[in-house]
């Protein structure tokens, strides 16, 4: 008879041999036709689940758009999400694991400012060319090859939003509301500096722990600092319950702002849920990159997303929501470098990215995945403009394009309701000490 | 001054939420051995039964019955299906523990894609704000204070004045026992998962009032300050559960307008170590655990 640690020990066999086999499929190089994977390595669960969800949004349409054309040289693509939680702790092991475990990954999305730090690393390491929504500014002058931002620094963000305050609604007094964790946290220095140089005042800088089941004591503190508008970027139900609390408190709502992680449609329902649509159309701004949701490119992606609601029902929801229209060129553009590089293996096409997204002497521009594979195969080179327009990457394959100041109608749909181009962007930034 | 005393006002309706709900699971505790840290999942999974209805247009109230009601039952079905078999075959207390986080985590993930990422809110109306000096308490959060007394209410008589209460307090004393003296302790375990289970289900609802917006998210955030109360008022003892979230309670909103927003859970968690190094046992565990609650 068996003793329970030999049952144990039995038990383990097939665990066992499920993950070596796994290991084992782990190890085969891409063959000539074998698929690739796109990695979507983002938080699905925890407090900021939200993101994930956008970057997979961004993921189907790309992979619709290569395998409607073929594929990327004969391999097919497809999309696989990995969870990080939001938590640096997390998010290591699941990158290791999706390293580990599948040596077909042309490109990984997402690495959001929760897990960017503790990801970029481990994939540059690997040589897999990242598409990442960070705002860290550590990214601003990176070592590290493999990696490629097409949005800005959270820092812009803060100032763009301190500049849309102060230029066009001519507020003065600014509370700052900020969920505690690290990608909200990120904009609360910067708009500080910005908005003590720029004359105006900060009247509260609150960190607000995330996932409360109320902040009364915070907002009876921020309110009693008469504030003219209130910053704010704390996801999850976080953002619903703190503004339905300051409309119980105040007797109505007070004007507020949002950075571009608030243009978002689970971010809308969570807040219009608690407050009321016609309260959060009339008192909410938001600053979004400067993406004109028009063009060939974006109508090929628009086509695309709707076409992968049969696989991701929300998909069509992320149709304005920034972050996911530039993870989907970032794709394309990782696609193309490899069709003109002839290679899958990502040292050899991983500098010709940026080649693709800027363009070269003589290139040609295209919109569609399978007009840039016409034109490789005609010899030509390619430039991409894409969904969310012209892509200019800096020496350390930084790339943004200005902001939009931005707010919603009762549908959710995001309308744009001023802009501040790349110069006056950058005169902001000059002016915040960025 | 005036935003302390707010905050205080504040902090009898966290207190209120936190009792409710650690009532509940210091029993679950004290009467079947289970630290169960799927409590949190369980309350949003309520949450969540209780919008279904509310969002097809029935009354909050009525909606917090589905709510006790779902708890009820899945409580009592995650005993009888995982831990009940498990305890059977003598798993020890920290490999229950581990099977509950397990549990949790299986009920997070299989929730996400049932009910999605979204956040969603009751249909509900607030009622008047009531200001009594500086604290300004809405209707639906005195309604939510009425409903931890009576429920308070309800658990002292059950303890003290029914046989099964009588039964519940044996059982936790000494369960072996208990059985020699005729007392069904099966049947009294699983009375015990419905009647915890059901405090379980109207925390979730109560919380989803309180915050106007919850999300999946919510069910770990909401477990740890129960765990606190339920440790600092002493473990498996529903008075000391009380006890401690009148001051979790407290502490968590008075720290946030004392100090910062950012720290207010530190501090409630300062104010439980501190304890636990005067008095390891908690607050009123001298006196026993839920078998002494009488």
């Amino acid at each position: 008879m068996l003793g329970n640690h030999h049952r144990i020990g039995l038990g383990l066999v097939p665990v066992i041999a499920l993950g070596l086999a796994a290991c084992g499929s782990g190890s085969t190089a891409p063959t000539s036709s074998s698929p690739l994977l796109i990695g979507v390595i983002a938080p699905f669960t925890g407090p900021d689940a939200a993101l994930g969800p956008a970057y997979f949004a961004a993921c189907l349409p790309a992979a619709r758009a290569i395998n409607n054309a073929g594929g990327v040289s004969g391999h097919k693509v497809s999309c696989q999400e990995f969870d990080t939680r939001g938590e640096p702790a997390d998010a290591v092991p699941a990158a290791q694991q999706m390293v580990a475990s599948h040596s077909n990954l042309m490109a990984v999305v997402g690495c959001t400012s929760d897990e960017a730090s503790s990801v970029a690393p481990i994939l540059n390491q690997a040589h897999i060319p990242m598409f990442c929504m960070t705002g860290q500014s550590e990214f601003n002058k990176t070592s590290f090859t493999y990696f490629h931002r097409l949005v800005p620094p959270d820092e812009f963000d803060a100032f763009a939003m301190v500049g849309s305050a102060l230029d066009h609604f001519n507020y003065k007094k600014v509370a700052l509301v900020f969920g505690n964790d690290i990608g909200s946290q990120a904009f609360v220095g910067p708009a500080m500096t910005a908005l003590k140089n720029l004359g105006a005042t900060v009247t509260i800088n609150q960190a607000i722990a995330l996932g409360q089941s109320s902040y009364r004591t915070e907002v009876t503190a921020m309110l009693a600092t008469h504030p003219d508008v209130i910053f704010t970027e704390a996801l999850g139900p976080t953002d619903a319950t703190y503004m339905a609390e300051v409309k119980q408190l105040n007797g109505s709502s007070l004007p507020f702002m949002g950075t571009s992680a608030t243009i978002d449609p689970v971010w809308f329902a969570a807040v219009s849920g608690a407050i009321g649509v016609q309260d959060l159309v009339s008192n909410f701004s938001a600053v979004d990159l400067g993406v004109t949701f028009s063009g060939p490119g974006y109508d090929e992606f628009k086509t695309n997303l709707d076409a992968v609601a049969s696989q991701f029902p929300a998909a069509p929801k992320y149709a304005q929501r920034g972050a996911t229209l530039h993870l989907y060129d970032g794709i394309i553009q990782a696609a193309l470098a490899m069709d003109e590089t002839k290679s899958v293996d990502p040292t050899v096409y991983n500098a010709v990215i940026k080649d693709v997204g800027n363009g070269t002497t003589g290139s040609v521009t295209v919109n569609t995945y399978a007009a840039g594979v016409a034109a490789i195969k005609n010899g030509q080179k390619v430039r991409w403009v894409g969904a969310g327009g012209p892509t200019n990457y800096n020496q350390y394959n930084n790339s943004q394009q200005g902001y939009i100041l931005v707010k919603y109608d009762a549908s959710g749909n995001e309308v744009t309701i001023g802009t501040l181009t790349q110069a006056q962007t950058a005169a902001i930034i000059a002016a915040g000490g960025g | 001054m005036s935003l302390i005393v707010a905050a205080f006002g504040f902090g009898l309706v966290t207190m209120s939420i936190i009792a409710i709900a650690a009532v509940g699971f210091t029993m679950q505790f004290g009467i079947t051995n289970m630290i169960n840290l799927a409590y949190g999942q369980v309350m949003i999974a309520s949450a969540y039964a209780a919008y279904a209805v509310n969002n097809a247009g029935v009354s909050i109230w009525l909606s917090m019955v589905v709510g006790a009601v779902f708890g009820a039952l899945f409580s009592f079905l995650l005993n009888r299906t995982i831990y009940a078999p498990f305890q059977r075959k003598g798993t020890n207390l920290i490999g229950m523990v581990i099977i509950s986080l397990a549990v949790s985590l299986v009920i997070a993930n299989v929730l996400l894609p049932i009910v999605g990422y979204y956040s969603v809110s009751y249909h509900l109306d607030t009622g008047p704000t009531l200001h009594a000096g500086s604290i300004a308490l809405t209707g639906v959060q005195i309604a939510i204070m009425a409903v931890a007394v009576v429920a308070m209410v309800l658990i002292y008589a059950l303890l003290h004045f029914t046989r099964l209460g009588k039964a519940m307090r044996a059982t936790a004393a000494n369960p072996t026992l208990a059985r020699n003296c005729g007392i069904p302790t099966a049947r009294v375990i699983d009375f015990a998962w419905l009647i915890t289970g059901a405090l379980c289900g109207v925390a979730g609802v109560v919380a989803g009032m309180n915050s106007d917006a919850f999300s999946v998210a919510n069910g770990s955030e909401f477990l740890i300050p129960i765990i606190a109360a339920s440790v600092l008022g002493g473990a498996g003892h529903p008075y000391g559960a009380m006890i401690g979230a009148v001051i979790i309670g407290e502490m968590t909103e008075v720290s946030a307008a004392l100090i910062t927003p950012e720290y207010k859970q530190v501090a409630a968690f300062a104010a439980l170590v501190l304890v636990m190094v005067l008095r390891p046992q908690g607050l009123l565990a001298k006196r026993g655990t839920l078998a002494a609650a009488g």
